[in-house]
């Protein structure tokens, strides 16, 4: 693996990143990964972002864990200031790490942007030009009011629709952002929280963009949570203007994901650490038994993500090197469409709560005893 | 010739072009199962890598055999009766399950009950003509579609399981079942792979039960027994046989 990655920085090495074609630089992007890129161009990147104004990114929080941002900030190589820093980027606000509180006397905004975070995001959202970056859903609920999830004295539904509305464009963070994830879980309360992705909930297309009539270019980093690298590397490409805002269709798949970071022609089945096992044969029946883990539930044969290259913690591990079968995160159908987590899919219920093995055992079954049955009869007629 | 010795006359009921496209499609079908089931459940019995060659291999023989000796099969008689609208006669009064086979059908049903002492006559030989009516058993009519439609969806969630992103002379046809599957797959909760894998392994459940209702269920009848023989063998029919309706009609164009 190692060696792999010394070739592809020695084939790399002497291009000249910003003056590649689209389709050169989102090769390069998915193929060495944030720590090699930003190391073998940092300075190029640098320079070219010099030239250009900082880049405002508002980055609002809806219904969600944090864990997208805590994902970025576990980004190690380059760290998540020094990725800012390389790539020009202005952090202008961010709850959860900003300084300043949102602060209210008597009902009113008290203080000025440098104390209170409610007036900061107003200027902000007034003077727009910012790319929003969106972790988490967006409640619509109940009965479209969006009080399902308030922040302050309001709904966020209504923070996101003035921040969406003044924005260049739109980063849908996460699972939960991108098409609903765990706060669209199905439960009895789910048809009145209503809680959306941006532009799409589950395999829906629309999203919230669409109940409040926001037409602007967005691109969904699926992931519970997504990994660092699809964040700032895709920040790049748009900076670096190799992923043209006006026209995503190229670059995006048919759920809104950048191809480079959840390609459509493989699963990461293809290039999970256990496909030998598979291969042989070799299925675990129960976990840490060293095998595949398919049959304990395992959805990497159903979803497009580069895990398996790219890895986590810094391109320690992944979830099935662990130990984990892959729950397939990144998918539009998570989680309802790969629960139960430990349970092949194949062998899920799905008519009325019966699997497909179950069935085709009641059906094979009764035809073998409808044979049997049928020869007798005839037999015996026969006599 | 008496009617009795008209009636033990043999006759060619399956030619051979018929006999070897039956044998391969069987055995086509029966290593796709296999080699199928051996690649999902993982099973010892050979490796991964010569189920999923010979599981490659047969997927050809068995399109070949299935959606071009078959139909050969089907459009090749009638055409000396009455050029194209012969082919159609035959192919309607030989394939097409319908109002007579339904009767068929019941007195089959109740024969077996014991509510009816006569077992229906379901092939009927035109002397005149020296051909075929019909001959198949009317529940193989039926089968036939079914099993020419799941055969379709097997081979095209195939595809996709094959390689995800399959094309032909440039144009993306795994790439676009995927996309179509996914119109269809939120329906049960899944997504357009996801879906692919699930309906392949539940079509291929369902060859087994056909099969079993196929080879051991309507032909496990002592009366219709002698087919077994006839498909795979010798190709032959007897005339004196009681499922067997012989019929003297002259065509008319």
């Amino acid at each position: 693996m190692a060696s792999e990655k010394l070739n592809m920085i020695e084939q790399f090495k002497n291009l000249d990143i910003l003056k590649v074609d689209r389709r050169t630089f989102l090769k390069a992007v998915a193929a060495l990964g944030a720590t090699s890129f930003v190391s073998l161009y940092g300075n190029q990147l640098t320079e070219a972002l010099a030239a250009f104004p900082e880049t405002k990114v508002l980055w609002l929080h809806g219904a969600e864990c944090t864990g997208c941002s805590e994902s970025a900030l576990n980004g190690s190589s380059p760290e998540f200031a020094d990725a800012l820093s390389e790539l020009n980027i202005s952090l202008v606000y961010h709850e959860t790490l900003l300084a300043q509180q949102g602060i209210f006397v008597d009902g009113k905004l008290v203080g000025n942007s440098e104390l209170n975070g409610e007036i900061l995001l107003k200027e902000l959202v007034a003077a727009g030009g910012y790319i929003l970056v969106v972790e988490g859903s967006i409640g619509n609920g109940p009965d479209g009011t969006g009080k399902i999830n308030m922040i302050g004295t309001h709904p966020f539904k209504k923070i996101y629709e003035d921040a969406a509305k003044n924005a260049n464009a739109i980063i849908a963070l996460g699972t939960c952002a991108t098409y609903g994830g765990i706060t669209v879980t199905d439960s009895d309360v789910k048809k009145y929280c209503d809680f959306m992705g941006v532009n799409q909930t589950e395999n829906k297309k629309g999203g919230m963009n669409a109940v409040l009539g926001i037409n602007k270019p967005v691109i969904n980093l699926p992931g519970c949570p997504a990994h660092p690298d699809w964040f700032f590397l895709t920040v790049a490409a748009v900076l670096l203007g190799k992923i043209d805002l006006n026209n995503l269709e190229g670059v995006l798949d048919g759920d809104g994901r950048p191809k480079v970071f959840y390609p459509p022609q493989n699963t990461l089945h293809d290039n999970c650490p256990r496909r030998g096992f598979y291969d042989r044969g070799v299925l675990d029946e129960r976990f840490a038994e060293g095998g595949c883990l398919w049959k304990v539930g395992c959805k990497a044969p159903y979803v497009h993500a580069d895990c398996a290259l790219r890895k986590w913690n810094n391109g320690t591990s992944l979830c099935m090197q662990a130990g984990g079968p892959c729950i397939a995160c990144v998918e539009p159908i998570f989680p309802n469409g790969s629960m139960p987590f430990y349970v092949e899919r194949e062998s899920a219920g799905v008519l009325f709560g019966v699997n497909i093995g179950t069935v085709a055992a009641l059906a094979i079954g009764a035809a073998v005893v409808a044979a049997g049955v049928h020869a007798v009869r005839r037999v015996n007629k026969e006599k | 010739m008496s009617e009795n010795a008209q009636k033990t006359k043999t006759v060619e009921r399956y030619n051979w072009v018929e006999r070897w496209t039956h044998t391969f499609h069987a055995i086509a079908m029966l290593v796709l199962i296999f080699t199928g089931l051996h690649i999902y459940f993982g099973w010892d019995i050979m490796t991964f890598h010569n189920a999923r060659v010979l599981h490659m291999v047969m997927v050809p023989v068995l399109i070949l055999t299935n959606w071009c000796l078959v139909p050969y099969g089907i459009l090749s008689h009638g055409w000396q009766e009455g050029g194209v609208k012969g082919v159609v006669k035959h192919f309607y009064y030989g394939y097409i399950f319908n109002k007579d086979d339904f009767r068929r059908l019941k007195g089959m049903v109740l024969n077996f009950f014991g509510k009816q002492e006569k077992y229906p006559e379901f092939t009927v030989y035109n002397k005149a003509t020296g051909h075929y009516k019909t001959k198949l058993h009317p529940m193989f009519k039926i089968f036939i579609v079914v099993e020419g439609l799941c055969i379709f969806l097997i081979f095209i969630t195939g595809i996709v399981l094959y390689k995800v992103d399959w094309s032909i002379i440039g144009i993306p046809i795994a790439h676009w079942l995927t996309i179509i599957f996914g119109w269809i797959s939120p329906i049960l909760n899944m997504n357009g792979l996801e879906f692919a894998r699930w309906l392949h392994l539940a079509l291929t459940y369902f060859f087994i039960f056909e099969l079993i209702c196929h080879a051991f269920i309507l032909e496990f009848d002592t009366k219709v027994f002698k087919y077994w023989r006839s498909i795979f063998i010798d190709g032959k029919e007897y005339l004196d046989s009681p499922v067997v309706q012989v019929i003297d009609e002259e065509e008319h164009h």
